[in-house]
């Protein structure tokens, strides 16, 4: 098997990761519910994550950290914090749905930056003229479709300038780049535990820089006699029992990345993709999506097919042994902006764990696949 | 020895007073309070040894780690707020 899904979720993961979490199983049970050592180990895992992650992201307030089930949750806890029903939010034209929808939920306007993919000058450019008067601003660092990596440390910039907050989305970069959360200064950073963070599925963490508002409500483990939840954090967005072996993973995983480094990780998969998009341009009749500099592309790469479709493709690969996914990865405003809607595309995404050896089998695999499904087989 | 107890708000601000004094070299356990010292149930707390609270406090008031008040535990299981 050749996996290249990791932009959906890192399948191969460090050891330690499984192995933290059976030990996490049979030996801690929930921080702040008890002086006994099951609850002081895990207080002292959550703790640990928390620190590992802050100084992963160059972050210097660890209790700000807040964990979540994924980076969804995280979107919508930051997003329900900023966001009143009419408001108007800039949004990149590469958003994925746990953006989208939420505001939509939310009531809020959708004031979406054009540019063609892999510009990030017109994105910018996009960005200034939008914000002026912007209730929020809400930007992908690294389109889940295209691996376009956008300009956020100057549309970061930008917001600050007209002073209105700002929410990362970090759900493709957190792990796979380089990501300075105090150079930054957005008021909300997201990110899934799951996929370059290579912690496990259920898993997500929120970096949070301004008041939050929670969306559950429930035992935190302090100022229980107080009804309301408590002001401060990580308290405040962590109602109810903690995740603990999931969170013993994710510091596995953190801790791994923490080792490597993201910018040797961004450094590697960026070779390798790009390594790979050369082999797959010389397939007659395949489409690929790749950036002409290379910092603009991260290592998520789309093809499609001239008549092939793209969720028939991504099955004739998943037969052939390839994990990708295929179709419109939840991001129709990602589509809409590149003009693949219509079509949608094969995503083939990388982690850490993919060697070149097995990267060089798939174009040839592709070759075979675009036979089986032009074939209907 | 007598035992000092320095409150935190929550377990997860303990947690990072502990770290930061741990980094200082200064030791510091980090437990639930007692439960006369929480007006709002459930609290966290500090626990140091006499000849480190002055060093452990310095520490916290450098870093701008907030604490809440601070207690000397007696042999006869009270506990007498004093101050910094």
């Amino acid at each position: 098997m050749i996996y290249l899904d990791s932009a959906a979720t890192t399948l191969q993961k460090p050891r330690a990761v499984a192995e933290a979490m059976s030990t996490a199983t049979g030996t801690m049970a929930s921080p702040g519910r008890g002086g006994h050592r099951p609850a002081r180990l895990a207080a002292e895992t959550a703790w640990a994550c928390r620190e590992a992650i802050a100084r992963l992201f160059n972050f210097d307030r660890p209790e700000n950290v807040a964990f979540t089930m994924n980076a969804t949750h995280a979107l919508n806890i930051a997003l329900g914090s900023l966001v009143t029903p009419g408001g108007r939010v800039v949004v990149s034209g590469w958003e994925h749905n746990a953006v989208v929808r939420a505001l939509h939920a939310l009531g809020a306007e959708l004031d979406v930056v054009p540019g063609a993919l892999f510009d990030s000058d017109a994105a910018l450019e996009g960005f200034r003229e939008r914000l002026r008067g912007a209730e929020c601003c809400v930007c992908t660092h690294v389109s889940n479709v295209f691996g376009f990596v956008l300009p956020v440390y100057e549309i970061a910039a930008l917001c600050r300038e007209y002073g209105v907050p700002f929410v990362l989305d970090a759900s493709q970069s957190a792990g796979a780049l380089p990501l300075d959360a105090a150079g930054l200064g957005a008021d909300f950073i997201a990110m899934p535990g799951h996929k370059g963070l290579l912690g496990p599925q259920g898993t997500g963490v929120l970096l949070c820089s301004a008041p939050v508002r929670p969306l559950l409500f429930g035992g935190t483990g302090s100022e229980s006699r107080s009804r309301a939840m408590p002001a401060f954090l990580p308290d405040r967005l962590e109602a109810g029992t903690h995740n603990i072996p999931g969170i013993a993973g994710l510091l596995a995983g953190v801790n791994y990345v923490n080792r490597l480094g993201p910018a040797n990780i961004a450094r590697r998969e960026r070779a390798l993709m790009r390594a790979l998009a050369l082999e797959l341009k010389k397939l007659p009749g395949l489409e690929v999506f790749l950036s002409d500099g290379e910092e603009a592309q991260a290592g998520v790469l789309s093809v499609r097919h001239e008549r092939a479709g793209s969720e028939e493709l991504g099955e004739a690969l998943g037969r052939l042994g390839v994990c990708v996914r295929a179709g419109l990865h939840c991001a129709p405003l990602a589509h809409e902006s590149a003009g693949t809607i219509e079509t949608g595309t094969v995503r083939l995404s990388l982690s850490p764990f993919n060697s070149p050896a097995e990267l060089r089998r798939v174009p040839g695999l592709m070759r075979r696949a675009i036979s089986g499904a032009l074939a209907g087989a | 020895m007598q035992r000092y107890l320095i409150m935190c708000r929550s377990l997860t601000y303990a947690q990072r007073a502990a770290s930061a004094l741990e980094r200082a070299g200064v030791t510091a356990a980090v437990s639930r309070a007692p439960q006369q010292l929480t007006a709002n149930g459930c609290g966290y707390c500090l626990r140091v040894n006499e000849n480190r609270f002055h060093a452990a406090l310095g520490v916290l008031e450098r870093g701008g780690i907030p604490h809440g008040r601070l207690y000397r535990a007696e042999a006869d299981g009270r506990y007498v707020e004093v101050a910094r």
